[in-house]
């Protein structure tokens, strides 16, 4: 028994880590232009297929992973200045944008969709489905590249923000965008900045977890969506808070699975979301 | 001429929808996702009520308008309290819990199963078994639907609306509700989608779960943004057009995988063009 | 944007549906409506060219009385509306007395509107239950769901020996479907059910659900999983000690697996001729014929036989002549399989096989033949 709880707990740590890559990349965006960017979960899509189509033509995982969020990197930049960028300067109305980025997102996933087929599809990597033992616990080897990676880029991002020019830059336009603009901080060079960052983390994201698991052009929205609920429940604007809190969510799920059937998972997130935001609508680790 | 009619009739469903999300998005203001969790929730409803002949077929519409009315509101609540940008996830997990919720509660929605031999519906005396009979009930449905929007956009309260959309403080200042404005809009928003709900259980005597899911949502949405926010007219040309589009890709030669993502990528087109290039739609006044 | 070209959009749109496509008189025109696009896709992709190469074969033999047939595909996108819109398209411009359909909740749907318009329908695809009394003129080429799963049943208590079972579901139609005929087809037997897991459609990750149910010590594993096979029973193999599993012809994706030997499968009894089947790869340039390939190519023919049958009694090439014809010859056999047809059932009845997964092969363990 406690082998299996065990197994459920490292499992849950796993998933948590892949999905607070993404929560850290989104809350990041987000907290510095205001911007609730659905289509971001198509860009952690678009990274996952990148990923797998260069792995299917020989090229090393690490050095695909790379090229994907180059790519998805140069996605989210012509994505700000196309679309984001564009509405901003028509005055368009939150409304507006998020319809634009609903669109963006429909984009994305279809056109993996129809380059690369609706079906469900693997890495062809040799390696990745090993399993190394640790204790009572088995971890196959894909998953240990999702907790290696998302570990330190968590690091990196934290490091990043808090300790170099560009970081404290960010921050100050995170917390007051007026300001900032009338103190030549320039906020859209950060909005790129950003958005570029936050492409490039979600896309090693989609790639790593599809790596372990299996790459599919449409069950982005969902991840995304625990992911912001991550978000959040941590303080928008707070990174340690969004990852914890996903790592705690997933272990969460995989604890309750015990009790409940797994398919009440979602119910039980979307719920203890609306606790959240009843609660503690400002977020565990909010800042001001 | 069954299939001419199966087209009427959708064209006929998806218009009083438009409508539905033309009130709540288009007029007011809040984004949503979740029109087809409501649709669901007005198609099981009369379904069940009718299946076992618990009450004929007005009346549990009338039960339907009155639940999703509720629910409508309850799901807009969260658009008051907290941010704006927070309602786009419980819009999301709504959905996102409506479509488990018709999976999973097989007692009461046959469960991925669905629910077939919906009966017949019975008007007074009149039996609408016919494509052609349905097809007059839906239009009908439509006439009146559209009546209530065209009245209610010329209304007194429509132009509280329209001042609430754009400027919520200054309404505040000047003594009116803004958030009982919203809720009231958020209600009526409910009652037409039960009604497209009731009819559309009806036209096929089956329901089940993937007609009520996220990307029925998204197309509703797109059926809206494209024919116009806030104009009759829009979401009446919105359906048309988009239901036609199957029948017209077609036309074109496309290997057959890829229709269907082809279809949703116009969808996904269609949103973001028409916002950056033509916010108001083909019909419609700006988002 | 004015009134006008308002109108003029609306009216382009309602005319692309209003436009009737002629077709010619000699030529013998059928329907098939298949999940073209949509979650089902491949296994649409597999059912067109079944229906395809039965096409390609009989016009190659001159065609049914001289005259060349037709099939006129039509996409249900795996959707109920999309597939009564199709449906009633099929019928009142194609005017086809006969439609091989596919999918569960599409037949379901369709199936109240072949009995009003008098069409007939095949189903060679589908499993659902519902399917076996939704209309008097829509039969099943295939056994049901409960048919499959109480011989499954039966070999794994008695056979296997198995007492304790989890169930693995795909919470979907055709997933719940068939597990709800096991459960009760198992516990009628005597056994007990100490997992019951639902995964959701494209749901990737199933460590959980399977630690889950390894920990209810089951003798065996049922799993009803209709797609996305390749991460589930890769992470199955991840996780030590994991049971057998025993699945009905949903479970045919998994064979090939090395995680999968010793597995259990039932099947629908169907065999090809290799000469067909060199050919259909050749010309398909597929691997092999497929099951579903298999099955549509011989509905398709069950078409053909009896549209033959009607012509030449000079009648009138209807819904209901073929329906009569059909339950009047009874018995068709072909390369494939061998269909028995009685009035009593919408469904043929067939022989249905336990099959054992070893390294090499699907070995058959059991067979029952069409009573």
């Amino acid at each position: 028994m406690a082998g299996f709880l065990l197994q459920l707990l490292a499992d849950g740590l796993v998933t948590g880590i892949g999905i607070g890559l993404v929560a850290i990349s989104f809350t990041l965006y987000y907290a510095t232009t205001g911007t609730f960017h659905v289509a971001h979960a198509g860009l952690y899509t678009l990274g996952a297929y990148m990923a797998w189509w260069l792995t299917t033509m020989s090229v090393p995982f690490a050095l695909a992973c790379i090229a994907a969020a180059a790519i998805c990197l140069l996605a989210g930049l012509l994505v700000q200045v196309l679309v984001y960028d564009r509405l901003d300067r028509t005055d368009a109305s939150p409304l507006a944008k998020l319809i634009a980025s609903l669109g963006v997102l429909y984009v994305l996933q279809n056109l993996v969709a129809i380059l690369f087929s609706p079906d469900l599809l693997q890495f062809p990597t040799a390696w990745r489905g090993g399993v190394i033992q640790l204790g009572e616990v088995y971890l196959s080897y894909a998953q240990l590249v999702v907790a290696g990676s998302g570990l330190v880029i968590f690091a990196a991002l934290m490091a990043f923000t808090r300790l170099t020019m560009a970081g404290t830059r960010i921050r100050a336009v995170a917390s007051n965008p007026f300001l900032a603009e009338i103190t030549q901080l320039r906020p859209h060079r950060v909005y790129l900045m950003v958005m570029a960052i936050a492409s490039a983390i979600v896309a090693v994201a989609g790639a790593a977890i599809g790596f372990d698991q299996a790459i599919q052009p449409y069950t982005g929205i969902l991840v995304l969506l625990v992911a912001t609920i991550a978000v959040i429940a941590g303080g928008i604007g707070s990174i340690t808070g969004a990852f914890v809190i996903s790592i705690f969510l997933s272990v969460l799920q995989n604890a309750t699975l015990v009790v409940l059937p797994g398919r009440w998972s979602i119910a039980l997130t979307f719920a203890l979301f609306i606790a959240f935001i009843v609660i503690r609508p400002r977020g565990l680790f909010a800042h001001r | 001429m069954s299939f001419f009619l199966s087209y009427l009739i959708l064209s006929a469903i998806f218009a009083i929808l438009a409508l539905s999300t033309n009130l709540l998005v288009g007029l007011v203001g809040i984004f949503s996702v979740s029109q087809a969790a409501i649709f669901g929730v007005g198609a099981y409803i009369v379904a069940g009520l009718t299946m076992h002949s618990v009450m004929p077929f007005l009346p549990a519409l009338v039960v339907a308008m009155a639940v999703c009315a509720v629910l409508n509101v309850l799901l807009a609540l969260p658009s008051l309290r907290v941010a704006g940008d927070y309602f786009v996830v419980t819009s999301f997990g709504s959905q996102l819990v409506a479509t488990a919720l018709f999976i999973n509660l097989v007692f009461l929605t046959g469960g991925a199963s669905g629910l077939s031999g919906i009966p017949a519906p019975e008007i007074l005396c009149w039996k609408a078994v016919l494509p052609w009979q349905i097809a007059i009930l839906s239009i009908a449905a439509l006439a009146f639907v559209s009546l209530m929007f065209w009245l209610m956009m010329r209304s007194p309260f429509g132009k509280l609306i329209n001042a609430v959309r754009l400027d919520e403080n200054a309404v505040r200042a000047a003594g009116k509700g803004v958030r009982s404005t919203k809720l009231v809009v958020a209600a009526i928003s409910g009652t037409f989608a039960a009604i497209a709900g009731g009819l559309y259980g009806v036209h096929l005597s089956y329901i089940d779960p993937v007609s009520f899911d996220i990307h029925v949502s998204i197309l509703i949405l797109a059926m809206m943004v494209f024919g116009g926010a806030r104009t009759l007219a829009g979401s009446i040309l919105g359906p048309l057009v988009l239901l036609a589009l199957p029948q017209l890709l077609n036309l074109i030669q496309l290997p057959s995988t890829s229709i269907g993502p082809v279809r949703q990528l116009i969808y996904g087109l269609l949103l973001v063009l028409f916002m950056l290039f033509r916010p108001q739609g083909l019909l419609g006044k700006k988002i | 944007m004015n009134r006008f070209h308002a109108a003029a959009t609306a009216a382009l749109a309602i005319f692309s549906i209003a436009v009737m496509p002629a077709h010619a008189d000699e030529k013998l025109v059928f329907g098939a409506l298949l999940p073209l696009t949509g979650p089902a896709a491949p296994i649409g992709a597999e059912q067109q060219r079944g229906v395809d190469y039965a096409v390609r074969k009989i016009n190659e033999s001159g065609g049914i009385d001289g005259r060349k047939v037709e099939f006129r595909y039509e996409d249900s996108q795996g959707k109920p509306d999309t597939g009564v819109l199709s449906f009633n398209k099929l019928i009142d411009y194609d005017h086809v007395p006969a439609v091989i359909s596919a999918f569960s909740s599409v037949g379901i749907a369709i199936g109240p509107i072949a009995t009003r318009r008098e069409t007939l329908v095949l189903n060679p695809g589908a499993q659902s239950d519902q399917l076996g009394d939704i209309s008097p003129f829509l039969l099943n080429t295939i056994p049901l769901v409960h048919d499959e799963t109480k011989v499954l049943a039966r070999y794994i208590y008695d056979k296997v020996g198995a007492r304790n079972v989890a169930v693995i579901y795909e919470n979907a139609a055709a997933g719940t479907d068939g597990r709800n005929d096991f459960v009760e087809a198992f516990k009628k037997l005597g056994g007990t059910i100490v997992a019951d897991e639902a995964i959701e459609f494209g749901q990737t990750n199933y460590r959980p659900t399977l630690l889950k149910v390894r920990a209810a010590k089951p003798d065996l594993v049922y799993l009803v999983v209709l797609q996305g096979y390749e991460p589930l029973i890769e992470q199955i193999g991840q996780i030590p000690g994991f049971p057998v599993c025993a699945g009905t012809t949903f479970l045919r994706l998994a064979w090939g697996h090395l995680e999968a030997v010793g597995w259990y499968q039932s099947a629908v009894h169907s065999e090809i001729d290799p000469k067909i089947e060199e050919e259909f790869k050749t010309i398909y340039k597929q691997p092999d014929m497929s099951f579903f390939g298999r099955e549509y190519y011989t509905a398709a023919n069950i078409i053909f036989e009896a549209t033959a049958h009607v012509l030449k009694d000079g009648k009138d090439l209807t819904g209901r002549n073929l329906l009569d014809k059909i339950n009047e010859i009874q018995d068709f056999e072909n390369s494939v399989a061998k269909l028995h047809f009685d009035k009593s059932t919408n469904t043929a009845k067939r022989g249905i096989e336990v099959l054992k997964y070893t390294k090499t092969e699907r070995e058959v363990v059991a067979v029952e033949s069409a009573k």
